[in-house]
């Protein structure tokens, strides 16, 4: 149906300014959807919003005002439920400004021959049926209420004997009075670095023992022999968890061992596995290298090219593999390694250009080939 | 009632009537009002009437349908015989380049109409 309100425009601004919808907004839609139908099926085929809101209205005050002669008069006859007899007599009740046949008539015994209902009758045979257009869920819809619990639920008992547990508990001491919230506990500098440090050596060694555990099991697969790099790594860990900084240059022998089982084991399906986990130690070779180009071994069996990878080190410190989750541990002994100062760190960076500069130069050299 | 003469008519009245009211609620119960069941029931349940009959809801829905219908029905006729004055009026003033809004109706006062009926109860 088109719609031909142009008076409007003021109301909608006025819904537009406060957009809470009251209880009684979805009920009065509901209505106005009805009574469009109504007039639809009566013949009518624009309806303007004013004149559609007040149908609906009357329609509603029709209703409310039924319910209402209903039950005074089945309250008057001392009943709190309303029957037939109370509606016919509430539709005559409202019937009568405009009167309805049979008035006049003494009620006989029968009701279904009064007036209104005859004209309800007649309406029902008459008119088309048409139902409403949409599915109208029950409604009010009752929301579940949250009880507070009682003293018996909680399994509290109450404070005063007055009090009988099943009633609702009483708040929490929180709710009302000004609580601690947190402990708080005296800190002490020195206490807190000896704690630090116990757990980044903590750290470490389990670090350690999780790559000797890897070349174990690299080892007993390929059958390499490796024993002389684990009773290495078996004694530095068991010796002391200042390994890293203590010893850069055992560190550094643990991961070569490491790096020479990649090409033996790269044949095997079961240790692609050790083989990703050992490229994720790449990064951290690279690290290595550096501190071992000044004291070399001849231990460099490094076959391929390495990608440079710059790690965010503090000068002084050594780290095994980062893409472990071992960030926190990362931070942990970047802290340690400040208390040992800052004392390599260009010299680092130094190192790390020129072994960069030389790589890309070997490449050349291969790339060629 | 009138007391001792009718004694036999008001029984086989009441059976008569019986029948007919159940008849005609049977009937009620077979049309479909347009007015939905729940939105009746909800304001009925506003002004106290309690029933758990169905039958009863669907009379007051066809007995709102009702009036609703003669209402427009009434309307109706009246819009279509009033003459088309203000139509032709409209149509002239869009002509010259008049744009007027036409007053819909007018009210007493500034806030007639403004409050919904709901809350007068």
């Amino acid at each position: 149906m088109s719609d031909g309100g142009e008076a409007e425009g003021r109301r909608d601004e006025h819904n537009d300014s406060n957009m809470r919808f009251g209880a009684d907004e979805y009920s009065r839609a509901i209505a106005r959807v009805a009574m469009a139908q109504i007039c639809e099926g009566i013949g009518f085929e624009g309806f303007n919003e004013s004149a559609l809101d007040s149908l609906a209205d009357i329609a509603i005050r029709y209703v409310c005002e039924l319910g209402k002669t209903s039950r005074l008069y089945a309250n008057l006859a001392g009943r709190m439920s309303c029957n037939i007899f109370d509606i016919v007599q509430g539709l005559e009740d409202m019937g009568t400004p405009q009167g309805f046949t049979g008035a006049s008539e003494v009620h006989s015994d029968c009701v279904v021959s009064s007036g209104a209902i005859r004209e309800i009758k007649e309406y029902l045979e008459t008119a088309d049926e048409v139902p409403f257009g949409q599915p109208v869920p029950h409604f009010p819809v009752i929301s579940e209420q949250r009880m507070i619990p009682s003293f018996l639920q909680m399994g509290e008992t109450p404070a005063f004997k007055c009090v009988p547990p099943w009633l609702p508990a009483f708040p929490d001491p929180h709710t009302y009075l000004q609580t601690p919230v947190w402990n708080e506990r005296q800190s002490d500098a020195r206490t807190d670095k000896i704690e630090l440090a116990r757990q980044h050596r903590k750290a470490e060694r389990s670090l350690l023992s999780l790559q000797q555990r890897l070349i174990c099991n690299g080892s007993s697969v390929a059958t390499t022999s490796d024993e002389p790099y684990n009773e290495e790594n078996g004694l530095e860990v068991n010796n002391n968890g200042n390994l890293i900084f203590e010893n850069p240059l055992d560190a550094g022998k643990i991961v070569m061992s490491k790096i020479s089982i990649p090409p033996k084991l790269s044949s095997q399906a079961h240790a692609e596995k050790k083989v990703s986990l050992l490229e994720t130690f790449a990064p951290a070779i690279e690290a290595m290298k550096d501190g071992l180009e000044s004291g070399s071994d001849g231990e460099n069996t490094i076959p391929e090219k390495k990608a440079p990878v710059f790690l965010e080190l503090k000068g002084g410190k050594k780290l095994f593999g980062e893409p472990l989750d071992l960030r926190i541990r990362n931070k942990a002994v970047g802290r340690a390694a400040l208390w040992f100062g800052h004392n390599g760190e260009n010299d680092d960076k130094k190192r790390r250009v020129e072994f960069i500069l030389r790589q890309s130069l070997e490449n050349q050299q291969e790339l060629p080939q | 009632m009138n007391g001792q003469t009718s004694h036999q008519q008001p029984k086989d009245g009441r059976h008569d009537d019986d029948a007919a009211l159940t008849e005609f609620l049977a009937s009620l119960m077979d049309y479909t009002p347009t007015i939905p069941d729940e939105l009746v029931e909800h304001y009925l349940a506003k002004s106290g009437f309690q029933c758990p009959d169905a039958r009863l809801t669907r009379l007051v829905a066809v007995a709102t349908q009702k009036f609703i219908a003669d209402v427009a029905t009434d309307a109706l006729q009246q819009c279509k015989a009033r003459p088309a004055v203000i139509k032709d009026k409209r149509d002239k003033q869009q002509k010259y380049g008049v744009n007027v809004k036409h007053q819909e109706y007018f009210a007493d006062t500034p806030s007639a109409g403004l409050d919904p009926a709901s809350r007068d109860e």
